[in-house]
């Protein structure tokens, strides 16, 4: 299963993520319609993507007073069934991240539904501040690259 | 239905403290497209004679091209045009701001935001939901762009809205003031600071929901996709992204020959860059929906970070003789707090340190620069006392800072990165044509482009001719015999007001 990696201090704050999500998901483009939401504090720089992370226990299942939300058997993602979904933002509040994002029109939840296993926002992230990874890797990458960072400070020592 | 455009026109009086919205027709639009050419249209259109830029009178105008706002690469720039404090005798000038706030315009549901009028007191705009509010602006009067924006964000409750703002030396009405938004992006050479301080004006906070919707977004994004592929493989793009705007310096001489050779000594330009790697630089920026990321976010051990751009600190830099990469930030930070242009500021420091440097400047109150011994720290002196109004009897005129090559028009027309677009030719002629036929279902022919630029430039050289304008829109003559305070009545009358909120 594929993931969606996400390391913000790479983010730029360019919205393209933003962006091309709204554009594959609806056909047009406004972040308000993307299931990526950037956020930032541009007085220090700084730009934070909140994505769903398809937890491996998700509240938001748990917690869907109508069984709306449910976990796609071939990609591994936790999405939103819209015929179900009433709108009572119950996954908002349970949801760690805040991930879930209201439909501007529908007014019901909508999340990452990782693109059918080739999610269009690592495509277009040129900083890889979102990348998709195999999800055994993912744990795997980031050791080695707090391995590394170890390694490097002891070399200046 | 209008597609990729939005085909809406938003004016501001502040002077009545009204908002409304007119229509753009599509002809219009495929004649005159977006960007630099909607704003030379519409100066042409209302303005039979110059206006004084102190006047409330003067318009300025903003306008963002068809492809903005979407996923279009390097697609974040608006154009700005006014008549300028800064061209001599004041005339009609423009200029280009990267970053968001075109986004958020055309996202907010307009191609053109036309400001005009004088408020009564300070206050800030806010564009938001299809309402334009005037709210009072009398605890932002006198603070930083840095602190204006974030209280701005915190009291709307929103830190997704982009603000526009002019900082202490725009209210000053200094006349190479700039705005800024986002701490990095700047919209420099036409003095919009003293513009908008003209204009009792603090900032303009502008948060847009509404979507682009495009002619075929199937189409639109597989284009999109594979020109984000297409620049990120070029070889001087990736150069770009490695080394941000320094990869620049020296290339085309273009920086080089600013200086003249009188401060710079040849080969040192990568010393100079190189010392910025190693001790300041800390992440990268970009402006929307760019894949390249050309911003410098810097870190300063007096815990300063944000975005610096090699043209802005070479003006602060090299150009004035100050190499102490310290003082440049200093200057930098200065210059982007109290809201002046880097650019102007740096060719005036030039010309008073080299008045001070052969003892040829006599003005008042800079006694004390003479016995500074650094550089750095007279520049930083200087800066104060112009602040302070010293700088006041310097009359001097910013040439246009902008190429009229083909491409460069444009890619100022759709609001694309000229950088990209003209200066490393990473976007063809027909890859624009073919972004633009999938947003807007308008297909340009080859030879079109070129047409619609030279009539921008000949509208633009009319515009800047400062004997006459152009008056060969017969129809819309009743509309330039009347003082144009009187127009924006009678205009107002006739159209309905798309938000009107006072907040006293």
């Amino acid at each position: 299963m594929n993931l969606i990696s996400v390391q913000s201090d790479l983010c730029t704050g360019c919205q393209s993520c933003e962006i091309v999500c709204s554009l594959a998901h609806e056909g047009s483009c406004n972040p308000s319609f993307s299931r990526i939401q950037i956020k930032k504090w541009e007085e220090i720089s700084v730009f934070v993507p909140i994505i769903c992370q398809h937890c491996e226990n998700p509240p938001c299942i748990t917690t869907c007073p109508t069984r709306a939300r449910t976990r796609v058997c071939e990609t591994g993602a936790v999405v939103t069934d819209e015929k179900r979904c009433v709108g009572c933002k119950s996954c908002l509040y349970a949801c760690p991240y805040n991930a879930p994002v209201i439909h501007p029109i529908t007014k019901r939840t909508m999340t990452c539904d990782l693109c059918n296993g080739q999610p269009l926002c690592t495509q277009v992230c040129t900083t890889r501040a979102l990348s998709s990874t195999l999800d055994g890797n993912l744990s795997m990458e980031k050791r080695r690259a707090f391995g590394q960072m170890i390694l490097h400070s002891m070399k200046l020592r | 239905m209008i597609r990729g455009w939005t085909g809406k026109r938003l004016r501001i009086d502040l002077s009545l403290q009204k908002a409304w919205s007119e229509d753009i027709d599509q002809a219009d639009l495929n004649q005159w497209f977006g960007g630099r050419g909607l704003n030379a249209f519409f100066f042409s259109q209302q303005l039979q004679s110059p206006v004084s830029p102190s006047s409330p009178e003067n318009p300025i105008a903003f306008a963002v091209g068809p492809l903005t706002g979407t996923l279009a690469p390097c697609s974040g720039w608006t154009s700005i045009a006014s008549f300028s404090p800064l061209s001599n005798p004041p005339g009609y000038a423009f200029t280009r701001m990267p970053g968001h706030f075109g986004a958020q315009l055309k996202w907010a549901g307009f191609d053109q935001c036309i400001l005009q009028g004088k408020a009564d007191r300070p206050v800030y705009l806010l564009i938001e939901g299809g309402m334009v509010k005037f709210e009072t602006a009398g605890s932002l009067w006198g603070k930083e762009t840095t602190e204006t924006a974030v209280a701005l964000q915190e009291e709307k409750g929103d830190r997704s809205m982009e603000i526009l703002c002019i900082g202490p030396a725009g209210e000053k009405q200094v006349p190479f003031a700039n705005v800024i938004h986002r701490l990095s992006w700047t919209g420099d050479h036409l003095g919009l600071g003293y513009l908008f301080g003209v204009k009792q004006l603090k900032a303009i906070a502008i948060r847009g929901k509404k979507p682009v919707t495009l002619h075929d977004s199937r189409r639109f994004l597989n284009l999109c996709l594979n020109l984000k592929d297409h620049i990120q493989k070029d070889r001087k793009i990736s150069r770009l992204k490695e080394e941000g705007t320094f990869s620049l310096i020296g290339q085309d001489g273009e920086i080089m020959r600013k200086t003249e050779g009188r401060w710079f000594p040849s080969g040192s330009d990568k010393q100079w860059t190189a010392a910025y790697r190693k001790s300041y630089f800390s992440g990268k920026e970009g402006c929307f929906s760019c894949p390249v990321h050309c911003g410098r976010i810097t870190q300063h051990p007096e815990s300063y970070f944000g975005g610096i751009h090699l043209g802005k600190a070479w003006a602060l830099g090299p150009q004035i003789g100050v190499y102490d990469w310290e003082w440049t930030l200093k200057l930098h930070r200065f210059c982007q707090a109290q809201g002046l242009d880097p650019f102007a500021t740096g060719s005036l420091l030039a010309l008073i340190m080299k008045g001070i440097e052969d003892r040829s400047c006599s003005e008042e109150g800079l006694d004390h620069i003479y016995d500074l011994l650094e550089s750095g720290e007279k520049a930083y002196a200087i800066l104060h006392w112009i602040l302070n109004g010293g700088g006041d009897k310097f009359r001097f005129e910013i040439p246009p800072a902008f190429g009229n090559e083909d491409l460069d028009v444009l890619g100022d027309i759709i609001s694309f990165c000229p950088l990209v677009v003209n200066r490393l030719n990473s976007m063809t002629v027909s890859n624009i044509i073919d972004l633009v036929y999938a947003a807007t279902a308008y297909s340009l022919s080859e030879r079109e482009p070129k047409n619609i630029v030279s009539n921008i430039l000949q509208m633009e050289s009319l515009l800047q001719n400062k004997e006459a304008f152009r008056n060969d829109a017969s129809s819309r003559a009743r509309l330039v015999d009347y003082p144009i305070n009187e127009i924006l009545i009678k205009e107002e009358r006739n159209r309905e007001s798309i938000g009107y909120e006072d907040a006293s």
